[in-house]
């Protein structure tokens, strides 16, 4: 194997591994709500945002800054469930209201981490310095600590849906309200919490991504994108589905940024899963049909 | 004898249709009631009102003597009122046994998790089959018991039941059937609905014809009816006399 497809994989891994969690997240609130969160990726913008003041400008350590980005980016998350989707549960057209209340929620976000964090890029320091050698290809520590975290962060989560009482009580909720209150679900408290797991979630891969990126307002925006791609790709539902669809597209991307280069890579993304969903309308691992 | 349940000149609707008009029943805690009565005519609205899933505009519920005319669906269901609804698809993407045990999810339930999940198998043996098979999987027969399991393992003061046999063949019925008397035998106190009135005067001690959302009549089982009576309460005639 040449040194680029090593670097390929490395990178399809990386890549692989922040949309798996940045996805899940999204599919979370999908599979409970019904609605997509289009704040998802303001979300993690405000979650590195905040774990570098209390990591960086607070001095206070980057553990810190993960756990505050982390319930920061939650807190949120209940807010925005609380006054721009809760309000809309009954209505017919919930769906496309709630596109347009959560696409305002991420234009508040990212206009007000400018107003409030300033245009100066900043950057979030690394959880370990150093690189690691893997058959000749480079990769930092920290990279390599993501493609951990990835799956550690996504079976907990399956665990907590599939194992847990409260977990469970979310899939109820979002596969049948009327049932699943009566059962003695308060459904509203399910939806809340959803949300404000999926936000927390979304804050704290804003930190892992903050590491490697620079902090700017839209730090978010082409994730989101991504992510988007990546729950219709897997089929909306499972988050195994999600997982997969999250690695298909991480090594996609970096396959044909090495072939195509960085500036075709997007389009090329989008027309794959156009095709995909032409031939699996219900996605790469949507059994149903 | 003191009330379970007693519903006060209920009246009820989905926007600008009223459906219940002034309807008022009770059940004492040692007896089932049977709600028949034509189609369309307000027979699973009334057990969407009492279990909080819609707002009567009048009217007051109380149950276990607690006013729960405004209560959440959930606290309703909490409290112990249990509802199978009718054509139930519950939880399709879940298995059998996780939505068992799932349903019971309150602190009052969780308590009888087990000995409800043996009661609800013994009852069902079809359940205890299929129990990682998942629920959007299951025969209309199957979905019905799963429905009735759920509510059990709700551990139910009142259960009601919103035609346990609809669309069922007629050997399928019969188990429900037997299934449903089980239910009964054991205690716990019942509101079915039902078009067969037969079949209702099996199970429960009075029964409310209910027509355009009234209670147009109230039988006792000590002085039941006839066939023929039945089909002309139900087709028109004399059913004033």
């Amino acid at each position: 194997m040449t040194e680029a497809m090593i670097a390929t994989i490395l990178s399809g891994l990386v890549l692989g591994s922040l949309y798996a969690m940045m996805a899940s997240g999204l599919s979370v609130v999908w599979t409970t709500l019904g609605v997509f969160n289009f704040a998802h990726g303001a979300l993690m913008t405000l979650g590195a945002y905040v774990a570098w003041t209390i990591s960086e400008y607070l001095g206070l350590g980057l553990a810190a800054g993960m756990v505050a980005g982390t319930l920061a980016a939650a807190l949120a998350g209940i807010v925005i469930e609380r006054l721009l989707v809760r309000p809309f549960y009954t209505n017919r057209n919930m769906l496309l209201i709630t596109v347009m209340t959560t696409l305002a929620a991420m234009i508040i976000i990212e206009k007000g981490t400018q107003v409030i964090w300033g245009p100066r890029l900043k950057q979030l320091p690394r959880i370990a310095d150093g690189e690691l050698f893997i058959f000749g290809s480079a990769i930092s520590v920290h990279e390599a600590l993501i493609v951990l975290i990835a799956p550690v962060t996504l079976i907990a989560l399956w665990a907590f849906t599939a194992r847990t009482l409260t977990g469970r009580s979310l899939r109820a909720a979002g596969q049948n309200q009327t049932a699943a209150a009566l059962i003695g679900i308060h459904v509203p408290h399910a939806y809340g919490l959803a949300y404000a797991l999926s936000a927390g979630l979304a804050g704290f891969t804003g930190v892992l991504l903050g590491s490697i990126r620079f902090l700017t307002p839209t730090l978010g925006s082409e994730p989101l994108v991504k992510a988007m791609t990546v729950v219709i790709l897997g089929g909306l539902g499972s988050l195994g589905a999600t997982a997969g669809a999250a690695f298909v597209i991480g090594f996609l991307e970096a396959f044909l940024v090495l072939t195509v280069g960085l500036y075709w890579t997007p389009s090329l993304l989008f027309l794959t899963m156009i095709v995909v969903l032409i031939f699996r309308p219900n996605g790469l691992f949507g059994g149903r049909s | 004898m003191t009330m379970l349940l007693e519903a006060d000149n209920i009246t009820a609707g989905y926007g600008a249709v009223t459906v219940l008009r002034n309807l008022s029943l009770h059940l004492s805690d040692n007896e089932s009631i049977g709600l028949f009565g034509p189609n369309g005519h307000g027979k699973t609205t009334l057990l969407m009102t009492i279990s909080g899933l819609v707002r009567p505009s009048s009217g007051s519920i109380r149950y276990d003597g607690v006013d729960i005319t405004l209560n959440r669906a959930s606290d309703i269901g909490a409290a112990g009122l249990a509802h199978s609804p009718q054509g139930n698809t519950l939880f399709g993407e879940m298995g059998v046994a996780e939505i068992l045990e799932l349903s019971a999810f309150t602190r009052r339930a969780k308590v009888q998790r087990k000995t409800q999940m043996e009661r609800v198998y013994s009852l069902f043996p079809r359940l205890a089959e299929r129990q990682k098979q998942l629920a959007r999987t299951l025969s209309g027969g199957e979905r019905q018991m799963l429905s009735i399991g759920c509510a059990l393992m709700c551990a139910p003061r009142l259960l009601m039941l919103d035609e346990p046999t609809l669309g069922l063949s007629p050997k399928l019925k019969e188990e429900l059937g037997i299934a449903v008397a089980d239910i009964a035998k054991s205690g716990t106190p019942l509101v079915v609905v039902e078009q067969d009135v037969q079949f209702l005067l099996s199970l429960t001690d009075r029964l409310y014809m209910i027509e355009h959302g009234e209670v147009v009549r109230e039988i006792d089982r000590t002085d039941a009816p006839d066939h023929a009576e039945i089909m002309k309460l139900y087709f028109g005639g004399d059913s004033d006399d």
